[in-house]
């Protein structure tokens, strides 16, 4: 009888065994492959980022291997002995790491991320069941924080965010790879299965940006000191080839160190405000104003006007902020150098009808013409940066008090601009008439190590008359040569021109606010045509005097100063 | 069965008895080419398990099964060669040796999940319960057989207190301190199928089996792990995380080797998915292995070899020899079946060896003591099974004339 149980129990087994492995082999075939056979992700290298010093191209963003330290808990046999090895390698509480080793409901629990390669080896030597490393690609920055916004960075999902690495993501990153594979339960690769695939990846681009370490590194400096001089919570300034579209230089304070994006704590600071934050700019867009009058021919480069110091328009008047002299016949150059409100909407009245003191919507028509389609505002420029800011141009006829409205953006008011988009509308202003693109990149070196060098893009042309432009330069000379600015260089030997502006801000109210102000510049230097463009911004300085002369014009008078030392600018007459 | 025979102790003597004869090959034969399949498996997993564990040699376990199966031989030796009387002898010192190494588990075991199992010596490891059952079996073997001579099987105070007692301390030692529940179950099944075919009353069998299920709900329901096991096992899909990831591994190995298996060389199962690959779960890796073939193969390897474990206790030539046989195949079937029967979804997963297949030293070692013991039981069968109360003595003659030295001339009379 005992024997006829066992026959019967055997007979089962063999009869279970049937229905297990034949009539439902393809069932546990199935659910053998979801767990045995693992889809990886091959990483692409992704390409670093180079930029030019002087005559050398040098790295400043590379790439540094590092693991990720990772637990089965379902596979841990000896949590504690695990933990001790690890607090022994890395550090920290072996009762998180406990806590990790024997967490339940999940077969995925990372220990430790970013190990270096030497304590990887000592943790796996151990060989402890459950514990493995997956490598990771790191970026890292040989110059810390140096263009840091800039630059952007790398998040843990391998993606670019914020700058050159989010707006150039798909160039740098490359093209994954895929492993289909038969794995243990490790997922470590079995012996040849005719289940395995392994597509190859492709490595990103290497980009050398335009920029110079060596004037990055001096714009940095000269930002910070001049934005902790102004008592300011931060500011951004940036210097730009305006005969190409190149950015040499570009930075805000504070910054960071994008090797420790996550210590961060206000995640404001990632943002390149150079390009991301669209301000109302103030007196920096007078010149504009001034070469839009000229180019319309509205009025001449001798032309003078009697200023009356005081316009009312719509009900609301118009007055200037600085000394202005009183009432008086005024010309262009003092126009710009007293910074006269009045001055600049007399220029609009002039677009609605030279001689005339009315603004129309014909001369609304025409500056928003200027506004949009010369000076490209109210539009990206297509800068190679993460979340740049379109900025707003009013509409010309939409809208209430759009008299009043305009006049208020003859001054920069009203209207909202990047400083970049400043520094390429002066660019286009001072070379002749040429918008080029602001661009931040040289060359894309591919992985089969093929150089393109990007060529100057013209995003405009005819942006002013050629003699415009010719106009404009002795203009903004003389600001700069009755605002005192003039310690660093001799303007005989140097073409050094450019304009401040002192701007009301908006308060959450939608009110100006009494008593801050952006200071802003614009400027260049140059010997007989302009090289470079600089663009300043320093946010509410708590400093008294007028925001642009004591906050944004200093920076601007360091940073050609040091341009003209140590960076080349041609002389005048060679 | 359940047949009683009254033939003395004493008379048992191949002078005055049943002659020795030649013993039973085909229980060496199977026993040795199911042996074989345990090698061949844990030697085809050994060098991907070994990087796993982070071995230095890649047959380790190969190693270690073949210096269990040299053990296995000698402790074969001893047995098979042990005159059949000295069992009874060694009643008592087996049962000291069974509680010392209780003792010393304890003291100078490892403690894995509370329960203290294991002694390590030298690099093998010796699991205590298999010392236990070991004594458990001569113990009984004697005890019934005495119990049998002296007419009292049905006396509660001679023979029925006594084995509640022993049952008492299997629960408390195995069930409670070493916290083995399958083994437990395995000590209790050979108690009872000695005991049943011994002719206990079965009122007493069933006060006794009774008190098991009493025992077994109170274990089960008391223990948290155990609760959970029974609930995997009743619904295994729902839980292949946890606990009931093992049973769950199990079914993928078994059922993704299909007909004809994946080879020899190809299992994938045994690389970290599925726990205990060369010791408790090795029936599922072999199903992998070798598919529904190869698991037929096996299966009736088993049943071969039961049915000649049977043969061997059917034709016993006394009480305490078929007392000895009848304990060794509940032993070796019961493993078998709850091991198996776990692998294949059936039933609940206990960590439980299969003989002769599993990779582990004090399991190999004492099966092939056990082997050894019907081998030399088999030198002394009858010739044909007992029927009834019949005391006649058939001796198998086909065997007989096959011995050298045997007398033709007692051929006839024998009959």
């Amino acid at each position: 009888m005992i024997f006829a149980l066992v026959a019967l129990a055997i007979g089962v087994f063999w009869v279970r065994a049937f229905y297990l492995q034949v009539i439902r082999h393809e069932h546990y075939v199935q659910a053998a492959k979801n767990d045995q056979l693992k889809e990886y992700e091959i990483p692409a290298q992704r390409g670093v980022i180079r930029a030019h010093n002087s005559d050398e191209v040098v790295p400043i963003v590379l790439n540094q291997k590092l693991y990720t330290i990772y637990a089965d808990p379902v596979l841990i046999k000896d949590a504690d002995k695990v933990a001790n090895t690890l607090v022994n390698v890395l550090g920290g509480n072996a009762a998180d790491y406990r806590k990790k080793l024997t967490a339940k409901d999940t077969r995925y629990v990372v220990l430790a991320k970013k190990v270096e390669d030497g304590k990887r080896q000592a943790i796996l030597r151990n060989k402890y069941p459950g514990v493995g490393a997956q490598e990771l690609s790191y970026r890292t920055y040989p110059n810390g924080s140096l263009a840091a916004q800039l630059l952007g960075f790398v998040n843990d999902e391998g993606a670019g965010v914020y700058g050159i690495e989010q707006a150039l993501n798909g160039t740098l990153a490359g093209k994954a790879g895929e492993l289909k594979a038969v794995t243990d339960v490790h997922g470590v690769p079995l012996a040849a299965n005719s289940d395995n695939v392994r597509i190859a990846p492709v490595s990103g681009s290497d980009v050398v940006l335009t920029i110079d370490v060596a004037m990055q590194k001096q714009l940095e400096d000269i930002l910070q000191k001049g934005v902790e001089r102004a008592k300011s919570a931060h500011g951004s300034a940036l210097i730009m080839d305006p005969n190409t579209g190149a950015i040499k230089a570009m930075a805000n304070w504070p910054t960071f160190d994008p090797g420790k994006y996550g210590e961060v704590e206000d995640p404001a600071v990632f943002t390149n405000g150079a390009v991301a934050t669209p301000l109302e700019v103030g007196s920096t867009m007078k010149p504009l104003t001034t070469a839009a009058a000229l180019d319309m021919g509205a009025v001449s480069a001798d032309t003078t006007y009697f200023d009356p110091a005081s316009w009312t328009i719509e009900g609301y008047k118009i007055t200037n902020v600085e000394e202005d002299g009183g009432p008086g016949r005024k010309n262009l150059a003092e126009l710009l150098n007293l910074s006269l409100n009045t001055g600049a909407t007399w220029l609009l009245m002039q677009m609605s009808k030279p001689g005339g003191t009315e603004i129309t919507k014909q001369g609304r028509e025409k500056w928003h013409d200027y506004l949009l389609h010369h000076y490209r505002f109210g539009q990206v420029t297509g800068i190679e940066q993460g979340y740049e800011a379109e900025g707003i141009v009013p509409d010309p006829n939409r809208g209430d008090a759009r008299n009043l409205t305009y006049a208020n953006t003859t001054f920069g008011q009203g209207i909202t601009a990047t400083p970049l988009q400043m520094a390429a509308a002066y660019s286009a202003m001072l070379n002749g008439g040429t918008y080029y693109q602001p661009r931040l990149i040289d060359q894309i070196i591919g992985p089969d190590g093929k150089a393109a060098t990007v060529q100057p893009k013209v995003l405009a042309r005819n942006v002013v008359k050629s003699s415009t432009s010719e106009a404009m330069q002795p203009l903004l000379e003389y600001v700069v040569k009755n605002h005192s600015a003039t310690a660093h260089f001799d303007q005989s030997l140097y073409s050094v021109g450019g304009k401040t502006g002192t701007a009301q801000v908006a308060g959450a109210d939608g009110r100006y606010k009494a008593n801050d102000f952006n200071g802003t510049y614009v400027g260049f230097v140059g010997g007989d045509k302009p090289e470079y463009v600089i663009s300043v911004v320093v946010y509410e300085p708590k400093i008294s005097g007028y925001a642009g002369s004591v906050a944004a014009q200093p920076i601007f008078a360091d940073l050609a100063g040091m341009l003209i030392a140590n960076f080349g600018v041609t002389p005048r007459g060679r | 069965m359940g047949v009683v025979t009254r033939r003395s102790f004493a008379s048992f003597d191949p002078t005055s008895g049943v002659r020795r004869h030649r013993p039973d090959y085909w229980l060496l034969v199977i026993g040795a080419a199911l042996l074989a399949v345990g090698l061949i498996v844990v030697y085809s997993i050994s060098p991907g398990l070994a990087a796993e564990q982070g071995s230095e040699s890649a047959l380790r376990l190969v190693y270690k099964q073949l210096v269990a199966v040299g053990l296995g031989v000698i402790a074969f030796a001893i047995t098979a060669n042990m005159p059949l009387k000295m069992w009874e002898r060694l009643q008592t010192p087996l049962l000291i040796a069974a509680a010392l190494s209780v003792v010393a588990v304890r003291v100078f075991g490892e403690e894995v999940n509370g329960a203290y199992r294991w002694i390590h010596i030298g690099g093998l490891s010796f699991q205590s319960v298999e010392l236990i059952k070991f004594a458990l079996l001569v113990w009984l073997a004697g005890f019934l057989a005495a119990r049998i001579r002296a007419g009292t099987l049905g006396d509660f105070k001679q023979s029925f207190r006594p084995l509640l007692l022993i049952l008492g301390a299997l629960g408390v030692v195995v069930a409670g301190v070493q916290s083995d529940l399958g083994s437990t179950g395995v000590a209790v099944a050979i108690m009872a199928s000695m005991a049943f075919v011994a002719g206990l009353p079965m009122r007493n069998l069933l006060l006794i089996g009774a008190g098991v299920v009493v025992l077994l709900v109170l274990a089960v329901s008391t223990t948290g792990y155990r609760q959970h096991r029974l609930m995997t096992f009743l619904n295994p899909a729902q839980d292949c995380l946890d606990t009931g990831y093992q049973a769950c591994q199990a079914l993928i190995a078994v059922g993704s080797g299909g007909m004809t298996g994946l080879g020899l060389g190809n299992s994938v199962q045994a690389f970290g998915y599925l726990p205990e690959a060369e010791n408790d779960s090795i029936f599922a890796i072999y199903a992998e292995k070798f598919g529904f073939i190869g698991v037929t193969v096996l299966l009736g390897l088993f049943l071969a070899f039961f049915a000649r474990i049977k043969r061997v206790m059917e034709r016993a030539p006394d009480d305490v020899s078929r007392l000895l046989v009848v304990g060794i195949f509940t032993w070796l079937a019961v493993q078998a079946i709850i091991n198996i029967g776990a692998m294949l979804g059936l039933l609940p997963l206990k960590g439980i060896t299969l003989p002769f297949i599993s990779q582990g030293g004090s399991s190999v070692v004492f099966v092939m003591a056990l082997i050894g013991i019907v081998f030399q039981v088999s030198r002394y069968t009858l010739y044909s099974a007992p029927r009834q109360t019949d005391n006649r003595r058939y001796e198998n003659i086909d065997d007989r004339r096959r011995v050298r030295g045997a007398y033709n001339a007692n051929l006839g009379s024998r009959r």
